[in-house]
């Protein structure tokens, strides 16, 4: 691992972190981001309100595609928080120390990811007002959810999932908190950081206390990583829909999520470091160990690709048949060339070392696949949807304005707060990378 | 604060309420003054506040007082005069909330049917068709069905208007009496435009006004009525009979472009006897069709062939004289081949006396005498047709109107419920015309285009608000009572005619229990009341023995052979807003048209072929020109269309015909000539490069296997009789059956008997409070029929065969939609309904993703209309309206099951078959249709089940349909072969 490991020493890590948080340099970039993801948001509160005077009506949506952006939407950014909680958790507990460089801003990705996911299935309702009716609680009509449907157990592990990461973000952050604060030159400043540190003193038994939490907390994380997109997977496969009726979609929609998840923390990552000069952290390695995570996961929902044709083929179920016909030459045919281009064919580079070394590349095929795994979950919705058992009721989705708002504006909320959290909060774990300025630790992994 | 004092902000309220009878609902009575100040102030942010500012204490005071006075003037309004009884006990058969039937009898797209109007405490809400009267038999239809909505219709026409500006009938009255002065004794000058007469009281009434005014002339225009018919009986009789068909005699059926089960008068009465006929356990008929252009007729035939229109009087000579008929010639070349010739000519000669030949209104007369002759020489007249003599029609027609305008000899012209500006022949200009008519008056249900040019407009009753009487097409009279008294200042036909003649005492009742009176002769007032209470008047009279058809016009006609590459232009009534007249009746626009499942506009239909060699798709604007005039459409692509014939439908185009129907589609009339009215030759097509999308509901036609709807030839069925029903294999079950209730409501759809004509559909609408949505929202696939009527195609696009098929909920015992609901929306009750919980409903819609036969509708947007009145009238109050977000879905008409539940408990007995009809079976003209329960094998659906045609739809799929379907049946002709 010595080679993996930054060269700063322990102090200087600090000192270069704080300030990114304490004095914000590059506030240029930072502000133009800003503007963009203020529009965006904007642009995603007026579609709300809209939403709410007049139903999800405003959206193309119809019968027989009933469901469309939104719930496409839902699921890509409740996928790209899967490789964030792996990142910090999966590879905490199995002690892959060069992880403690990325783990900060990829936990941040996910509680990100999954607070603007939740808001679409939320939206998505007819009556969104009612969207507590999903939960049991006790009323008089001693009525309760349906507990067959995925939706429900959807729900849960939803809340579930947001919960503990934002539980494991937020402990992790204590003891740079408390960092931020001792190192804060304002008023103002260390009485935020200081009742954010929750009155962190770095006291053995804080430390004891909050390894062990991390510990049970990283525990918790990692089976909800596979729970939570078997769950949202469920949402489909329990449908007897062709094309979402499959066993294999669990499995595959968690490798689905890795593989978005690596590609979106590589796409902030690599200009994150660029515009703060962290390269020393954030070093070529890391690019390339995600990299190859990127393309093993990628490998993974591409088995899955040809798994999906060939079973509908081997079942010899004249209605699975026509409705991978109908994916691959039919009205959207072009989502599912557009998926083998970004999800198959382009990560093909990262074969190549050299190339998984190469930050714009790296960068560039991190998008592709980004555009390629919303195009896929459109293909797995929408191209299933318009054409159903009866040939009578096939039919077309049209997106419209307000589509495309909701789909902008959930990045542009996204970006809106990944960029409050850059500003303001510590984008590597000092507490992580100061373990691994000390020999005896990095002797260990 | 208003302008206006409070005393004249009453006076004026109350002139205002004056024009408006029952209760007008109004929020100030500044607004209901019109005050224009007010207006501005109901803009303003915080009227309140102003108005408050500006008013002192003696002001508010007088206010105050008005308002209390006035506060309850809507009321004042009530019932028109005449005895007033109390009700000191329950009126006999009446429990609020209960409805009551009342029969009268509907005059609908060039027919006449006998209906029960259910009443909601006073509210018309719903028809049924009349089960003793021989035009219904208790089924209605789609244009019947659509009738209650056009009662409620926010857009009718409210009050007279004297050139645009709102008046009253009693200045009218002095117009009559200045017009009766004016007129002298000859009343020459004076002149009656009408729609086709189809009562009798009108009819004396006319001859009473011609008398009264020997120089008056009356004159009736249709633009879809049975001119070439009654021309044809003409030439063949020498006087103008009208055939009346036995199709329940007939084996063997030729139609040439008689679309019988469409548009022709009788339809719903044949379409019972027709399918009377193809169950395939009794000896079925056999249906022969040539056409230019599919027709319900058409998709039900064993043979359909495609001509064009000018070709079939070619192929009917041909016919005539492979069977033998004196004085005919062939002259060869229809398109027929000889073989098929051959053939028909011989199953017809196979079966005389039991065959039968029937002409279109499309096609000239003397295709019409043809068919007379054709009847006559197989010995057909009599049995399978018989004859009537025709009413009494006025003695001008639209043409000699023409003529007198032209001459300036019209003085006054009455115009009685005809949109004459719209809808005259493109050879008779009318709109320009009546600009110079010294004196012209409207009376019509709607401030039409011809009302727009007119000096007066009287507001018309709608049928349901007035009596009358119609006599229906078999010759079956009825008389027509009101269900509700006019809710704007409307009077009948009747009562206009008497305020012409200066007869201001009479109301309609009395004029029409006069005429029957008189009709009748020593009629008691009990003979009255039982005609009221049956609906029929007059039962139908015999057949009158026609004379021996003359042959001679055989001789002198030669129907013209054209140009193997010539284009032909058809016109024909729309299936659903017919000439135009429905224009603004949002069900009937919303539902997709039989056979090209458009909604909210016409089109231009093409052949595949003509639409491949021109390179044209649908939705892409031509030209069509001809004689000098152009008129731009879009086109549809329609499989079956003769390959060089174009059809454009007649109806739209409208320009005021209201909120709902104005400006949509294209006018066809300006192409079409009272010479060519149903058929243009020579017409020329060019491209604009322009295209629009249709709002079809339907995009794809062509069955995939396994075809949904099953079809078998009655020689299979014979030979194989388990051929429809091996194939519906229940897959088996983990899971225990579904908890069995006292019943087990089912439903099964014969596809061998519906016709397509999509009555159910609209009888769903009206019984379920279904909203319509629009064409934009038809365009985004959001339209909410619960039974909707799918179509498809099999065989070659040239000339396929076409297959309806109704699909409701099929209540599956093993509901898809139940798994998924997470919060319990959509449950199973014990009786094996799978229900719909609205209020529960959060709108997750995956229970329509999960629903393969995709019979679920979501309320994307507030599609039902809460704000209009009148409307709300409408409604049955029985179902819920469902707001947005919400999905709903076919119940099996489940108030009509629960009512059957509490009349069944209160007697302490089971509910017998046949308590619950459901509004799509009621309305059914073929009773394709059977509901009940299936655990009681006597049942009319359990032994419809039992049927080796029964089959399910998607029965793989193991979800246990309740709904299931009886494969369709054809009987095609041996001798044929594969030359079918």
């Amino acid at each position: 691992m010595t080679a993996h490991r930054p060269g700063n020493a322990y102090s200087a890590i600090s000192a270069r972190v704080s300030y990114l948080a304490l004095q914000h340099p590059h506030s240029r970039p930072w502000w133009l981001a800003m503007i963009v993801a203020l529009l965006l948001s904007g642009w995603f509160v007026v579609g709300v309100i809209v939403l709410l005077a007049r139903g999800v009506g405003i959206w193309g949506i119809d019968i027989p595609v009933a469901w469309a952006f939104a719930i496409t939407d839902y699921v890509w950014w409740i996928a790209i928080g899967m490789a964030g909680t792996f990142i910090s958790a999966a590879l905490f507990l199995t002690r892959q120390s060069w992880r403690s460089s990325l783990n900060r801003y990829a936990e941040a990705m996910t509680v990100f990811a999954v607070s603007v996911s939740g808001l679409f299935p939320i939206f998505h309702l007819g009556r969104p007002w009612f969207f507590y009716w999903l939960a049991p609680y006790p009323n008089r009509m001693d009525v309760w959810p349906q507990w067959r449907s995925a939706l429900v157990w959807d729900f849960f592990a939803i809340l579930a999932y947001l919960l503990v990461s934002i539980m494991y973000w937020y402990v992790g952050l204590i003891p740079d908190l408390a960092t931020l604060r001792d190192r804060a030159a304002t008023r103002g400043k260390q009485v935020f950081y200081g009742l954010l540190a929750l009155g962190w003193r770095g006291e053995a038994r804080h430390w004891q206390r909050f390894e062990s939490l991390s510990l049970i907390l990283a525990g918790l994380a990692v089976p909800l990583v596979f729970s939570v997109h078997s769950m949202v997977a469920l949402d489909f496969s329990e449908g007897m829909l062709p094309g979402w009726h499959s066993t294999i979609f669990p499995p595959f929609f968690v490798g689905g999520a890795f593989f978005s998840g690596f590609a979106m923390a590589l796409v902030l990552g690599i200009p994150l470091r660029y515009w703060f000069g962290l390269q020393d952290f954030i070093t070529d390695t890391h690019l390339d160990k995600l990299a190859k995570m990127m393309l093993a996961a990628g490998l993974f929902v591409d088995y899955g690709y040809a798994v999906d044709i060939f079973m509908a083929y081997y079942s010899g179920d004249r209605y699975e048949i026509a409705g991978i016909a109908a994916r691959l030459g039919g009205a959207y045919g072009w989502v599912f060339w557009t998926v083998v281009a970004c999800n198959v064919m382009s990560i093909q580079l990262l074969w190549s070392p050299r190339i998984r070394r190469m930050p714009v590349v790296v960068f560039v095929i991190g998008l592709l696949v980004l555009v390629g795994m919303w195009l896929e979950r459109f293909m797995l919705i929408v191209g299933s949807l318009y054409h159903g058992y009866l040939p009578s009721s096939h039919g077309m989705f049209y997106p419209t304005q307000w589509d495309i708002a909701f789909l902008a504006g959930s990045m542009g909320l996204f970006l809106l707060m990944f960029l409050l959290f850059i500003r303001w909060l510590p984008v590597l774990s000092m507490v992580e990378l100061r373990k691994l300025a000390t020999p005896e630790e990095g002797a260990g992994s | 604060m208003s302008s206006l004092t409070p005393s004249s902000v009453l006076g004026q309220a109350r002139k205002r309420l004056q024009g408006s009878t029952g209760a007008r609902f109004w929020r100030a009575l500044e607004e209901l003054a019109d005050d224009p100040v007010f207006r501005r102030e109901l803009g303003d942010a915080v009227p309140q506040l102003a108005s408050v500012m500006s008013m002192d204490r003696r002001h508010f005071l007088q206010l105050l007082g008005a308002s209390l006075a006035f506060g309850g003037l809507a009321a004042c309004s009530g019932p028109p005069g005449g005895k007033l009884v109390p009700w000191i006990s329950q009126p006999n058969g009446m429990t609020p909330g209960v409805p009551q039937f009342y029969a009268t009898a509907l005059a609908y797209g060039g027919d006449v049917l006998g209906v029960l109007v259910e009443s909601r405490d006073g509210r018309p809400t719903k028809l049924e068709g009349n089960p003793q009267h021989p035009a219904s038999f208790g089924a209605t239809g789609p244009l019947p069905q659509a009738a209650v909505l056009e009662l409620w219709d926010p857009d009718r026409s409210q009050q007279p208007l004297h050139r645009g500006h709102a008046d009253s009938w009693d200045a009218f009255a002095q117009v009559a009496a200045k017009l009766r002065m004016d007129c002298g004794q000859d009343g020459s000058g004076l002149y009656v435009l009408s729609g086709r007469l189809q009562s009798p009281t009108s009819m004396a009434q006319r001859d009473a006004l011609l008398h009264r005014f020997p120089g008056a002339s009356w004159h009736e225009y249709e633009p879809v009525a049975d001119d070439n018919a009654e021309q044809g009986a003409q030439l063949a009789f020498g006087k103008p009979m009208v055939s009346r068909y036995h199709i329940e005699h007939a084996d063997v059926i030729l139609s040439l472009e008689a679309d019988f089960l469409g548009d022709m008068p009788g339809r719903v009465a044949h379409a019972r006897a027709f399918a009377g006929r193809r169950d395939p356990s009794s000896p079925m008929s056999r249906l022969y069709v040539a056409e230019a252009t599919p027709s319900l007729t058409g998709s039900m035939a064993d043979h359909r062939w495609t001509l064009r229109s000018a070709d079939i009087a070619v192929f009917a000579r041909e016919l005539a004289t492979e069977l033998g008929v004196n004085g005919s010639k062939a002259i060869g070349g229809s398109g027929v081949s000889a073989a098929r010739v051959k053939a028909v000519a011989a199953d017809l000669l196979a079966h005389r006396g039991s065959s039968l030949v029937m002409a279109g209104e499309s096609q000239p007369p003397p295709v019409h005498a043809l068919a007379h002759v054709l009847n006559e020489h197989l010995g057909n007249a009599g049995k399978t047709v018989d004859y009537l003599e025709g009413n009494p029609r006025s003695s001008g027609n639209l043409a000699d109107l023409c003529m007198a305008l032209r001459r300036d000899d019209v003085e006054t012209l009455i115009v009685l419920e005809s949109n004459i500006a719209y809808s005259a022949p493109a050879d008779l200009p009318f709109a320009e015309l009546l600009q110079d008519v010294p004196q012209l008056i409207h009376w019509g249900l709607y401030v039409d285009e011809t009302a727009a040019l007119a000096d007066w407009h009287l507001p018309a009753t709608h049928t349901l608000e007035n009596w009358s009487d119609l006599r229906a097409q078999d010759g079956t009279t009825s008389v027509v009572q009101p269900l509700i008294a006019p809710l704007y200042q409307g009077r009948s036909v009747h009562e206009l005619l008497a305020l012409l003649m200066g007869d201001t005492t009479q109301d309609g009742l009395s004029i029409v229990q006069q005429h029957w009176q008189a009709t009748l002769g020593d009629a008691d007032a009990a003979a009255w009341q039982h005609s009221l209470g049956r609906g029929i008047a007059l039962a139908a009279p015999a057949a009158a023995m026609p004379p021996p058809t003359q042959r001679e016009f055989l001789a002198g006609w030669q129907p013209a052979r054209q140009p193997d590459d010539a284009l032909e232009l058809t016109f024909r009534p729309d299936p659903t807003v017919w000439d135009g007249r429905y224009a603004n009746n949002g069900w009937l626009q919303e539902l997709p048209k039989p056979l090209t499942q458009l909604t909210w506009s016409n089109a231009a239909l093409i052949s595949p072929a003509l639409a491949a060699t021109y390179a044209l798709h649908n939705g892409d604007v031509i030209t069509l020109e001809h004689g000098g005039s152009k008129l731009e459409a879009p086109v549809w692509i329609m499989p079956g269309q003769a390959g060089r014939s174009i059809t454009v439908h007649l109806g739209y185009g409208r320009r005021a015909a209201g909120r709902v129907g104005s400006n949509l589609g294209f006018d066809a009339y300006p192409l079409r000539s009272s010479a060519q009215a149903w058929a243009a030759q020579g017409v020329t097509i060019t491209k604009t490069g322009r295209s629009v999308e249709l709002a079809g509901t339907q995009q794809h036609f062509q069955m995939e296997a396994p075809a949904p709807v099953r079809e078998v030839t009655l020689a299979q069925l014979m030979a194989e009789p388990d051929i429809v029903g091996r194939d519906n294999v229940t897959p088996p079950s983990f899971y225990p059956q579904q908890p069995p209730g006292e019943y087990a409501w089912g439903m099964t759809v014969d596809l061998n008997a519906c016709i397509g004509c999509k009555g159910c559909s609209i009888a769903c609408q009206a019984e379920n409070n279904i909203p319509v949505v629009g064409a934009d929202q038809v365009r985004r696939e959001r339209e909410m029929h619960w039974i909707r009527v799918d179509r498809y195609y099999a065989g070659s696009p040239e000339n396929p065969s076409i297959h309806h098929q109704p699909v409701p909920c099929m209540h599956c015992e093993h509901a898809p939609c139940e798994l998924v609901c997470p919060v319990g929306a959509t449950v199973h009750d014990q009786e094996g309904l799978n229900v719909q919980v609205y209020n529960r409903c959060i709108g997750t819609r995956f229970c329509s993703n999960n629903c393969p036969y995709k019979v679920r509708r979501f309320n994307f947007l507030q599609f039902s209309d809460l704000t209009t009145e009148s409307l709300k009238a409408q409604r049955n109050p029985d179902v819920s309206v469902r707001n947005r977000g919400v999905m709903e879905k076919c119940t099996y008409c489940i108030q009509r099951i629960e009512e059957a539940h509490i009349t069944a408990d209160k007697a302490q007995r089971r509910i017998a078959d046949g308590d619950i009809v459901t509004a799509c079976q009621a309305a059914c003209p073929t009773q394709a249709i059977r509901f009940g329960d299936i655990s009681d094998p006597h049942s009319e659906v359990a032994k419809a089940k039992a049927s080796p045609r029964r089959y399910d739809l998607l029965a793989e799929l193991n979800t246990r349909p309740r709904t299931s379907y009886l494969a369709a049946v054809r009987n095609p002709n041996p001798a044929l072969g594969d030359d079918a």
